[in-house]
């Protein structure tokens, strides 16, 4: 245990604990203390990109991230982005496209596809999106009806 | 009390919409469909599972003590425990909770504990002492048969099965061949690599003890946990969650027996979750064969067929055995041949136990299959597809088992990727190639299910034991069975899921039956409904539903009445009304004159695969580009097209992997090399061609409306299709599964 504080915003709202162990990942504090479980733990190892949230904006391997290290940032959880305008385009593009299935990888996907128009101000083309799902493993879809979801974004501004 | 669960989606969202819509889309988008990882209880206490340190050996003490005094500790289970745990009744002796004595694979679950926090089960799951004397450890197919074996080969007491089938003139067909054509091939282990790791929430009291988990087969677990805790099927309830992926990975108990175990230990919800590391580790997933393949050609015909099969089947105990038998016919492909010769053993070593994957061994067996063929009609100088053409059954063909093939797609099938394929060969440049790959499946399997159909006024529901497991075939598969029946628009029929002590039975979401099999029990609960109404309406015409302003009509030509008026008093105050009804698949038939030793499984309702795949190979390093892929699924007909696209590029991707990439690596120790997802490579985005589907209608399976089921046909023939490319692009044939670069450059002759 620790008497460090963990202060940050999740999905705006102000999050104050002191029980929030040192080592402890943003991913179990976010699933097992906050009770936001729509970020997935897959791996734990940095490989599927199940868990990413946006941190500041970036997108985030929530299993990789000590929790402490948020502290003072804005995280966006996927149980955020119906409240942000660009974040519900994405999920009514992968809803459109049917572009997921088991759902188990989807929060990662619309949280990094979020996160990536939300860093382009001038617009993210094509190209840009699909570089920020490069590192996220889908096992259902191929993929395929993730990229036409992709693409039924357009040039995507926030 | 179990009581109903709604959709996620709810059903005044699913109501609106016009085009179908995935139900779970919603939650899932929303992050709110709750997963077996998510599940959690107030109270709730956390396992872990204590592993062999050995793949083989004798187990001389286990030591639980170190674990006991440790923070945190609620329970520390090992096989002395369970006497005092478990009721008395009888156990499966052959699927002990925990072995006693020999431990069979490495990381076998040998104890489990169970701690406030995960850390400190964690820490207690360490601290337990297994001391092992260890014995030989075998870990590949060589270490038993290091060569095709003789007589001798059914003593080995490494065999837990041995099938043979033989019909026709073997001997004088390869005695008057022009020629012989011999091949061995290799396939390797490929994993199920849901993404979601295994993991359930066991919660025990006086009468009952339930089990919440992430499962393709909630009925198959309760069956499987009760026989391995001596329990009585109904005093355990097993209720699903929403399942991250299956593949085959869960589609029996697992976690289950220990997570309930622990629970009756500590009297707390215990939620057990294996890792990612150990899903690789204890994967029951496809395990290695060698496969070696003689044929007889003459007068430009396959003649005579011989096939030898070592399948290595892990720990699997004898008599649990299910593979050897279909695989090795899976092994002569969907063509007729007048004489042939099957003999195939399963091995076991000391591998975690084989488990189905999605086509359980078809696309492997497909692989060495097709690419036999392939290298027959390359050196006959025939066309891939022709050469085909001359032999594929087609309705009213024979199998080798003696099996009668009703409607089969594959020849419209081949006929359209031959056009296809001529069309791809004008353009192609140097070292690119086309290749063709047929496969074959049976759906239905002989498995039942019943159907749970209820209408009131204003609501019309399936009830259903199992959550989707991502393929769509329970939230949009079945409700539009019985939408397309009654004539509602798409999304009208909710689906409501409830856990075993409440919902109908059903055998499981696998073997790509849930709709065409599952489906007819729906489709006939559908009709009962319609007839039910036309009576009381006092019509002899069908009848069908509308829906306005959220309240059912029953319409009949002109007549039409709504749902309410039709209800008896005590529908209208109960549950509205209700309708069962019920399909339990019949085996299909095999002739045992050509059965000469073991199991072999009667598949029906075949439905053909072929696909088309375009490939590019680097003549430096052997990597091999797949440039784009066509698939020509038989489907019989179409419920939906969106589910049928995605199954068939989700299913074209992951049979990529098989192709190209995807192999378990062992260790002579038995240990896994390479349990993770940088080492054991998936497919990603970067990796995907451009997939087009072309559906072969017309064809009609057992299925409601004429379908056939899909969720793994379309992966069969994907692994056949890239190697037949990768042989018309090099002239070097790869006899080992996957291609990866470094195969390819062996057989390129650059390393």
């Amino acid at each position: 245990m620790t008497d460090r504080e963990f202060a940050c915003t999740v999905n705006g709202t102000k999050v104050a604990r002191r029980d929030v162990p040192d080592d402890e990942r943003l991913l179990d504090t976010l699933r097992w203390r906050l009770g936001r479980k729509g970020t997935k733990e897959g791996c734990r190892t940095g490989d599927c990109g199940a868990c990413t949230v946006l941190v500041g904006g970036r997108p985030t391997l929530a299993c990789l991230t000590l929790s402490h290290e948020v502290a003072g940032e804005s995280v966006v959880t996927v149980e955020g982005l119906h409240d942000d305008p660009v974040g519900r385009r994405v999920q009514e593009a992968f809803e459109r496209e049917s572009a997921l299935q088991c759902g188990y990888c989807t929060p990662g996907f619309l949280v990094a596809l979020t996160g990536a128009i939300k860093s382009h101000p001038h617009g993210a083309g094509e190209r840009a999106l699909l570089e920020a799902i490069g590192g996220n493993l889908c096992r259902c879809t191929g993929y395929v009806a993730i990229r036409r979801a992709v693409a039924s974004l357009g040039t995507s501004r926030p | 009390m179990h009581g109903l669960r709604g959709d996620p989606a709810g059903g005044r969202i699913a109501r609106d919409v016009e085009a179908v819509t995935r139900r779970d889309a919603a939650a899932k988008l929303r992050g709110t469909a709750e997963f077996g990882t998510d599940l959690e209880a107030p109270g709730m206490v956390w396992g872990a599972l204590v592993g062999s340190t050995v793949a083989h050996g004798r187990l001389r003490r286990l030591d639980l003590e170190p674990a006991r005094r440790l923070p945190g500790v609620v329970a520390v289970v090992g096989p002395s425990e369970l006497a005092g745990l478990l009721p008395s009744g009888k156990r499966d002796a052959e699927r002990p909770v925990f072995p006693e004595s020999i431990l069979r694979y490495r990381h076998e679950p040998v104890a489990a504990v169970a701690a406030r926090t995960l850390a400190e089960a964690r820490a207690a799951a360490r601290a337990v002492r297994v001391e092992v004397d260890p014995l030989p450890v075998v870990s590949e197919i060589e270490d038993v048969f290091p060569e095709w074996p003789g007589e001798e080969g059914p003593r080995s007491p490494h065999v837990i099965a041995h099938v043979r089938a033989n019909h026709g003139d073997v001997d004088g067909g390869f005695a008057r061949a022009e020629f012989v054509h011999r091949e061995v091939y290799r396939t390797n282990g490929v994993h199920q690599v849901a993404l979601e790791p295994h993991a359930c929430l066991a919660e025990v009291n006086d009468t009952t003890w339930k089990v919440t988990t992430s499962t393709q087969t909630p009925f198959g677990v309760r069956e499987d946990t009760a026989e391995i805790l001596g329990l009585k099927e109904d005093q355990l309830v097993v209720d699903g969650s929403w399942v991250g992926g299956g593949f085959g990975g869960k589609a029996a108990a697992f976690l289950e027996p220990y997570a309930l175990v622990l629970a009756r230990a500590c009297r707390k919800p215990v939620r057990l979750a294996l890792t990612y590391r150990e899903e690789f580790e204890l994967g029951r997933t496809t395990l290695p064969s060698i496969v070696w393949l003689d044929t007889a050609v003459r007068g430009g015909k396959m003649t005579a067929r011989r096939v030898r099969l070592l399948l290595d089947a892990g720990a699997s105990l004898p008599g649990r055995d299910f593979a050897t038998g279909y695989a090795i016919a899976f092994l002569l492909g969907p063509y007729e041949v007048p004489a042939f010769e099957l003999e195939g053993y399963a091995l076991r070593t000391n591998k975690p136990p084989f488990g189905p994957h999605r086509a359980p061994l078809a696309p492997q067996t497909a692989f060495i299959g097709e690419s036999h063929i392939d290298s027959i009609a390359r050196r006959l100088g025939r066309d891939p597809i022709d050469f085909r053409l001359a032999h594929v059954w087609s309705e009213g063909s024979t199998t080798p088992l003696g099996q009668k093939v009703g409607p089969f797609g594959a020849a419209e099938a081949l006929r359209r990727a031959g056009r296809l394929a001529a069309l791809w060969r004008k353009g192609l440049k140097p070292h690119q190639g086309v290749g063709v790959g047929v496969g074959f499946w049976g759906t239905g399997v002989g498995a039942g299910g019943e159907a749970l159909l209820r209408l009131t006024a204003d609501d019309l529901s399936v009830l259903q034991v199992e959550h989707d497991i991502g393929n769509g075939s329970v939230v949009v598969g079945l409700p539009a069975v019985a939408e397309r029946v009654l004539g509602l628009p798409s999304g009208t029929v909710r689906v409501l899921t409830a856990d075993t002590a409440s919902a109908p039975y059903d055998s499981g979401v696998f073997g790509s039956r849930t709709v065409a099999a599952l489906g007819q029990a729906v489709e006939k609960a559908a009709q009962q409904i319609g007839t039910t109404l036309a009576k009381r309406m006092g019509v002899r015409a069908k009848v069908r539903l509308e829906v306005e302003r959220g309240q059912f009509f029953a319409v009949a030509g002109a007549k039409r009445v709504a749902v309410r008026e039709l209800l008896t008093p005590d529908e209208r105050r109960g549950g509205g009304l209700v309708v069962r009804d019920r399909h339990y698949g019949k085996p299909g038939t095999i002739d045992d004159a050509r059965v000469r030793e073991g199991t072999f499984y009667a598949y029906h309702d075949f439905a053909a695969s072929v696909h088309l795949a375009q490939v590019e190979v680097d003549r430096e390093t052997g990597a091999v580009r797949v440039m784009r892929a066509t698939a020509f699924p038989d489907v019989g007909t179409i419920l939906d097209p969106e589910m049928v696209r995605s199954q068939v590029e989700g299913a074209v991707v992951m049979g990529l992997g098989t192709a190209l990439s995807e192999e378990t690596l062992w260790g002579p120790d038995g240990r896994m090399l390479n349990p993770g997802l940088l080492d054991y490579r998936i497919p990603t985005l970067g990796d995907v061609p451009p997939i087009e589907v072309d559906p072969v209608e017309g064809f009609a399976g057992a299925g409601p409306f004429g379908l056939k089921g899909l969720g793994e046909p379309p992966i069969i023939p994907v692994p056949a299709a890239v190697a037949n490319a990768v042989a018309d692009a090099t002239g070097a044939r790869v006899t080992e599964l996957p291609l990866t670069a470094e195969r390819v450059a062996r057989a390129l002759k650059l390393l």
